[in-house]
């Protein structure tokens, strides 16, 4: 039944003032149910993100302040971008961000699909397990920074006394710049691994059973099987998992704040970090922060729409 | 099963707990040694000489008890908050047709797109400007509108038959106690469900309490960590027992949900 039909079962509007009022309250309920979700919405994500791309288009300080005339805002087009392709703090950090999600994504897809086809039969004993491994998911970015950085502490950390075990002197992981990107990237696939091992073992379990019964009465090897039934039927959740994935190491920031604070150097500043240190600390340059996020923004946009496209094409 | 396979399996299946579990693991037993064992070469994995001593000094001298209570009140505050919004929003995307009603869910759902990574600074300024800077109102009000929250109460709400809320309006009962006596108790279960999630999200949240407060006696139990981070040197006693404390409620809360936890936080990654 469509609401249409409700609306001509209700009272009639026409009883005295108080049926006035019941019907003007009728038609501007929807309105006022919606208002704290749209009014926050708007004031803390639609409007930023418009004044955002409009700052993008100024040169001015983070706040404006009359007694710095270097703050006020001056309309310089599109020039804050095209200062971007000469920005060496910004195209680094880029790269690094992009070589970032090269990486990592494929190491964490590969985990959780592991995960995935070890723990999906069902029984106490993998649930128990995947409950452990999904954990991680339940804590911030920050602390899964600080739990590996105490593993990765060169003098008392775990990791290098496991390595000193099997005779490997003990490794600088955060005090050398490619070994703390490695670091980085364990902790990130570390953190996010059981999440999406979950949302793997929800697409293999949607796998149905009488195709893998049909190739064992074949006698199909089992790398066949995975190969020509597993794999293709499990892509709709590969997507998933990539997709956000990519956006996710697109924004990696809060994991370095307490693993490597950028450091050492400035080995694993990436992209948020150095928009953040552009407006906040360095003076006047709040225009150009603006377009770094722009250039961010139209990356995650087309990355979202991929996603779109694809839960489209699944349904 | 072949008995090699079965085999591989249970080392791999070996492997992963240790993965897993170890570092957590080791988290605490850090937390529990005293200062001179912490960095003792080689480490003992489990406290020779255990003691809460790094607990006492993290609550008595780092004043994380204010720390923890800010963060108790922000999250439950701004969940509770968010949670009564969504279903407001839900409920009205759900069983109302009026003008624009599309046009407000794909703008409620366009904002899924803009993650607050790339508006910090003009966010900053609305703040400001908002006069919501420094205050714990900010933390609580600033995150509360969720697309996903809607998205699931809307959803939710849909499947709660139209009969029951065109029989109250015959009654002539008012449209906030149909929503109050009709929606909100039948809706309970994904009430509940989205209350967990929010605990979670607002818990962990660092971003916004890093944009919003500078005083440290509105610090957040994440922001106390994190400003407890220097570059060249950090007090690990104290880092470590913080860091078990503020993952204590969410261990807590997972022991008590992790059904609802893991399928629910799945079913909002995949479906939004």
């Amino acid at each position: 039944m469509s609401m249409g039909d409700l609306k001509q079962h209700t009272k009639p509007a026409g009883a005295g003032l108080g049926g006035v009022v019941r019907a003007v309250g009728r038609t501007s309920w929807p309105y006022l149910l919606l208002l704290p979700t749209v009014a926050l919405l708007f004031a803390f994500t639609l409007y930023p993100l418009a004044q955002g791309l409009w700052m993008s288009l100024f040169r001015r300080g983070l706040v404006v302040v009359p007694q710095i005339p270097e703050s006020t805002p001056v309309f310089v087009g599109f020039d804050n971008y095209l200062q971007l392709i000469g920005d060496k703090d910004f195209t680094v950090a880029l790269v690094r961000t992009v070589v970032f999600v090269v990486i990592a994504v494929p190491i964490q897809l590969a985990t959780a699909l592991g995960l995935a086809l070890l723990l999906a039969p069902q029984s106490r004993f993998n649930a128990i397990i995947r409950t452990i491994v999904f954990f991680p998911s339940m804590i911030s970015g920050l602390i899964i920074g600080v739990i590996w950085a105490w593993l990765f502490a060169r003098n008392s950390g775990l990791v290098n006394y496991a390595l000193s075990l099997i005779n490997i002197p003990a490794v600088p992981w955060l005090e050398q710049d490619q070994m703390a990107q490695i670091a980085v990237v364990v902790a990130w696939v570390w953190g996010s691994a059981g999440f999406n091992m979950m949302i793997l073992i929800a697409g293999l379990t949607a796998i149905p059973r009488d195709l893998y019964e049909a190739a064992a009465i074949d006698g199909t090897s089992r790398w066949r099987t995975f190969t020509r039934i597993t794999l293709p039927l499990l892509e709709p959740s590969i997507v998933v998992v990539v997709v956000l994935g990519v956006i996710g190491a697109f924004q990696v920031y809060e994991i370095i704040v307490s693993l490597t604070t950028g450091g050492p150097g400035r080995a694993t500043v990436f992209l948020i970090q150095n928009i953040y240190e552009t407006a906040f600390k360095k003076p006047n340059q709040a225009g150009v922060a603006a377009a770094q996020s722009g250039v961010l923004f139209v990356i995650l946009m087309v990355l979202t729409i991929v996603q779109l496209r694809v839960a489209r094409r699944r349904s | 099963m072949t008995p090699t396979r079965s085999f591989g399996r249970i080392a791999a299946t070996a492997l992963v707990l240790v993965v897993f579990i170890l570092p957590p693991l080791w988290l605490l037993a850090s937390a529990l040694k005293p200062q001179a064992e912490i960095f003792q070469w080689p480490p003992t994995l489990w406290p020779e000489h255990f003691t809460f001593e790094n607990f006492e000094k993290t609550m008595s001298r780092a004043n994380f008890g204010l720390y923890f209570l800010n963060s108790a009140i922000v999250s439950v505050t701004s969940a509770c908050l968010s949670v009564a919004m969504s279903v407001m929003a839900g409920y009205a995307l759900s069983k109302f047709r009026f003008k624009g009603d599309t046009v407000f869910f794909l703008l409620i759902m366009s904002a899924l797109m803009v993650p607050l990574q790339i508006v910090l600074i003009p966010v900053f300024l609305v703040l400001r400007d908002l006069g919501l800077l420094n205050t714990l109102w900010g933390l609580i009000i600033a995150p509360a509108a969720t697309p996903t929250g809607v998205f699931l109460m809307r959803q939710y709400i849909t499947g709660i038959p139209d009969h029951l809320i065109e029989a109250a309006r015959i009654e002539g009962t008012p449209e906030w106690r149909i929503l109050l006596r009709i929606i909100v108790p039948l809706a309970l279960p994904a009430i509940g469900t989205l209350l967990a999630f929010n605990l979670v999200w607002r818990w962990n949240d660092y971003l916004w309490p890093f944009l919003i407060v500078t005083k440290q006696e509105q610090w957040t139990v994440q922001l106390a960590i994190a400003n407890s981070i220097g570059r060249f040197s950090i007090n690990w006693p104290r880092l470590l027992s913080m860091t078990v404390l503020s993952i204590l409620p969410m261990f807590v809360m997972f022991v008590a949900l992790q059904k609802t936890l893991m399928n629910g936080l799945m079913a909002g990654a995949t479906k939004e």
